[in-house]
């Protein structure tokens, strides 16, 4: 996702990490109780996961996430007027990258042509890593991992 | 069961009874509504929003997460 927000920020494409809320708590990175502690784990997110675009910080309850589904790790994009143009209840960059691509060219068509809007959905498919994620529950703690392997198995 | 919204939707352990209630992408905005406004803060910890971080693009993509 990085790479994304800079090969599309030539096109007036902006990118940012909300962080959210802790979604596997462990002993290492444990569930939410203040602001203080959501912004510390905010800059440990950037540094340990080399998070290169801007990282904003959400209201303690969540009220964004809320509002947008409150799934783990999902994307939307939003065009000026505030209206959502894409969302996604999984983040996955080539289906990211191909939205964007299409939307660029949606821009740059509308200059010459009408165009209106219309919905479409589809199903994309996410490449699946589990070592990595599990590598992610290890660093929040084994709390994480045991949690993880009681609700969905390994 | 915790009592407050900030207790549930920092649920200290991730047991279906408190992760599945905050999975509600189906109830999430249509698209090509207007968005709501939301206060967020960056790692100053100095407040923004939502709308002025879009407004500031032609498109902005948000990632929602979190460690993991």
């Amino acid at each position: 996702m990085n790479e994304i927000a800079e090969r599309f920020a030539k096109h007036n494409i902006g990118s940012l990490f909300l962080y959210t809320h802790e979604a596997h708590p462990g002993e290492h990175y444990p569930h939410l109780t203040s602001m203080e502690q959501k912004f510390r784990h905010a800059r440990d997110l950037r540094d340990v996961l080399k998070v290169s675009r801007p990282i904003l910080v959400d209201a303690l309850d969540g009220a964004c996430h809320r509002t947008f589904g409150s799934m783990p790790n999902m994307t939307w994009i939003f065009n000026r007027a505030g209206m959502p143009i894409y969302k996604s209840d999984w983040t996955d960059s080539n289906s990211v990258a191909n939205a964007l691509d299409y939307f660029v060219d949606v821009a740059g068509r509308r200059k010459n042509e009408p165009l209106a809007p219309f919905n479409v959905e589809r199903l994309d498919f996410r490449k699946q890593n589990s070592a990595a994620f599990f590598e992610g529950l290890e660093r929040n703690g084994p709390k994480a991992v045991k949690e993880f392997e009681a609700a969905f198995g390994r | 069961m915790p009592d407050t919204l900030l207790e549930r939707y920092n649920y200290d352990e991730f047991i279906p009874s408190k992760f599945k209630p905050w999975m509600r992408f189906t109830k999430s905005p249509t698209l090509g509504s207007q968005s709501p406004n939301f206060a967020l803060w960056d790692l100053d910890e100095q407040e923004t929003n939502l709308s002025a971080v879009i407004k500031s693009n032609l498109f902005t993509v948000v990632e929602f997460g979190s460690f993991t």
